[in-house]
């Protein structure tokens, strides 16, 4: 067989995205963990040790320690705030595919000259900042907000909800901010399936709902599992909506995060906070590529 | 066909007009927008009969049985399966079971849990389920694979799962879409013979369709010729080949030769017709032919004899031509004689003798010669 590249050419090419990941991951991630280990000090930047020379380096390392994880360990405030944003995250991803699977479900089902459009509308969100988006939601949700105006309006309710600054509205905000993500991956899946599988089992003697549960939802997993991930890990370290649409008593870790870092200039147990958050988020990461490779093998 | 007695059937039921049909299609009509699929069509299936559609992609016969299936519903007409009507009645209810072209096999669950799927729909106890698919996996002898995902089996042997979990309901009817077109040449001329002995042994009505003439000639014990949503013939193997209804039909199944011409004399025994280049041509069999008008006489390949002379015999139709291509198969020979006319005939001989040596070459002379009834005069 001949091969398109030279065996030079090839690897270089192998090399460009590692030498990417290498510098614009790798590297970030160790200077994170390095100021992790390292202590708050009123100068510049706001920790110790830095590296100076090479002489010092090796004083410099007996100076890194876990104080700050055993910091982060002792005070509840960080548990519960890991715990709360696990927690808001996995129940906006249940949200998430309870509306995204059927939109996905009906998007496949739809005539084929339609789907580019509705594929279209889901993606179209994306085209407006997202920062001005969950700001829209603020004028939507807040007491005198349109949703309020259009239900007293109505006559379903006599006072206004509550619904800005709750739990609500963060679950509302990571839902339609995160819903694409969830039924891209669906839609993909349920697209490419074969009707004539549905066909079948009909023929068999399976009735049309007992045949989505049998046959469709089971093939759609690997759609499922991607987009659950694709909107649980974003959803975990969100900062943004539980900031504007929580109100000051919602406890995320990206809010805990922003304020260690920006209020308290506490860069160490800040970037202590984002090194646990990133191992929170890699065990589901990794049982998301298990799942993908074991989808693959089966040859889906 | 009267002149066709000699050929001899055990099983024909639709030559029984008290028989009772198994399967009715009557006067079925089916629209997709603009497009009619099947026009105003009507047939009857005899119980065990292998039964082919045979036609070209986009005749119909795929809609045909996806409408007996009850994927599709008639626009108008009504399908009819042991005087029961059809319609209205779900495809999850119908006593008719279907293997799909692209086998449709569960990429999920394994061969086992394949072909018990249709069962468990039916709430069958555990431990016959069980025998019954032991049963199934003997039958088209795949043993020990039961544990397998379809992914992990190869063509002929997804077929073979298809098939299986197809007729592990026992179906009153099974229809087959295209059953071997994925397979390769030699797997499906095999498994034409399995599915014969397979009818056979279970006694069940089978619907094929298939655009392999060949194919359905093998195994069907009828064949609907169908074109544009419509059938063109309904008959045994043999009566297509040998008494086609139409020119269509004569084209559509193996090689013929037709001659066009006008009838010049016609009484109940023959006509003579004058084709082009005014070969002139004795037939017996007259069918609906007028005197005057329009005729076609289509004769198979086969039939026709070459001679590097004239033939003795003058009752024969005869005319000479060059000799203008010889294909050697082995273990016949074909023919490419070029008419005067300009006209190619098609001849082929058996290769009964162990020579190399031909009596006849490119560029040769040679002559056609045929009897009047070794071919058929068509009017459509």
């Amino acid at each position: 067989m001949r091969r398109l590249l030279s065996p030079i050419a090839s690897r270089f090419v192998i090399i460009i995205p590692y030498a990417w990941l290498f510098v614009f991951f790798l590297v970030p991630f160790f200077i994170v963990l390095k100021i992790s280990f390292s202590q708050t000090a009123i100068s510049m930047p706001p920790y110790v040790p830095t590296f100076g020379s090479p002489g010092q380096w090796w004083n410099n390392i007996r100076q890194l320690g876990f104080d700050n994880y055993l910091w982060i360990a002792g005070d509840s405030l960080y548990v519960k705030a890991y715990l709360s944003s696990v927690v808001i995250a996995f129940i906006s991803t249940v949200l998430a595919l309870l509306i995204g699977y059927p939109v996905a479900y009906g998007m496949a089902r739809a005539p084929a000259t339609l789907r580019p459009t509705l594929l279209m509308l889901v993606i179209l969100p994306f085209w407006t900042s997202f920062l001005i988006r969950v700001y829209a939601w603020i004028g939507i949700l807040k007491p005198e907000g349109l949703l309020n105006q259009f239900l007293l309006a109505v006559g379903l309710i006599d006072e206004p909800l509550i619904i800005l600054n709750t739990h609500a509205a963060i679950f509302i905000g990571i839902v339609y901010s995160y819903l694409p993500f969830m039924v891209l991956p669906v839609y993909s899946t349920l697209e490419k399936m074969d009707h004539s599988l549905i066909e079948a089992a009909q023929d068999l003697g399976c009735r049309p709902v007992s045949a989505f549960w049998k046959i469709t939802f089971p093939l759609s997993l690997p759609g499922v599992v991607a987009g659950c991930f694709l909107v649980f890990i974003p959803a975990v370290g969100e900062f943004v909506i539980p900031d504007l649409l929580g109100g000051s008593q919602t406890l995320m870790i990206g809010k805990t995060l922003w304020s260690e870092f920006f209020n308290n200039r506490d860069w160490p147990v800040a970037s202590a906070v984002a090194i646990i958050l990133l191992l929170v988020l890699v065990i589901p990461i990794m049982i998301f590529q298990n799942a993908q490779t074991k989808a693959q093998e089966a040859g889906r | 066909m009267g002149s066709l007695g000699s050929i001899r059937r055990t099983f024909s039921p639709w030559t029984d007009p008290d028989a009772p049909a198994h399967i009715r299609f009557e006067n079925i009509t089916k629209n997709f927008g603009d497009f009619t699929a099947v026009n105003n069509l009507s047939l009857t299936i005899y119980e065990r009969e292998f039964f082919a559609l045979l036609g070209a992609s986009g005749c119909g016969k795929s809609t045909l049985l996806r409408m007996l299936a009850g994927f599709e519903d008639p626009t108008a007409g009504r399908i009819l399966l042991d005087g029961q009507d059809l319609a209205g009645i779900p495809p999850y209810r119908r006593p008719v079971n279907m293997m799909f072209q692209s086998y449709a096999l569960f990429p999920h669950m394994t061969v086992a849990q394949n072909i018990a799927f249709g069962l468990r729909q039916d709430r069958m106890p555990k431990a016959e389920i069980e025998k019954r698919v032991g049963e199934m996996l003997r039958l088209v002898k795949l043993e020990g694979y039961e544990k397998r995902k379809p992914h992990q089996l190869s063509g002929g042997q997804r077929q073979r799962v298809a098939l299986a979990r197809s007729v592990a309901k026992r179906p009153k009817v099974l229809l087959l879409d295209e059953p071997l077109g994925a397979l390769d040449k030699k797997l499906r001329e095999e498994t034409q013979f399995e599915l014969m002995d397979l009818q056979q042994d279970l006694g069940l009505t089978f619907v094929v369709v298939t655009h392999d003439q060949e194919e359905a000639m093998t195994m069907a014990d009828r064949i609907a010729v169908m074109n544009h949503g419509e059938i063109c013939q309904v008959a045994t193997p043999a009566e297509v080949y040998e008494a086609p209804a139409s020119r269509f039909v004569a084209d559509f199944i193996g090689n013929v030769n037709i001659f066009d011409g006008i009838v010049t004399d016609r009484d109940d025994t023959g006509i003579m017709m004058v084709a082009d280049g005014g070969f002139e041509i004795q037939a017996s069999n007259p069918g609906k032919t007028e005197k005057g008008h329009q005729a076609s006489f289509a004769i198979r390949p086969e039939k026709i004899r070459i001679s590097a002379e004239a033939p003795r015999s003058p009752d024969v139709n005869h005319i000479s031509g060059e000799v203008w291509d010889i294909a050697y198969l082995g273990d016949m020979t074909v023919f490419h004689v070029r008419l005067d006319s300009g006209k190619i005939i098609r001849a082929t001989t058996i290769n009964d003798a162990r020579t190399t040596e031909a009596a006849l070459t490119w560029e040769d002379r040679a002559w056609i010669s045929f009897s009047p009834d070794a071919g058929v005069v068509l009017t459509a």
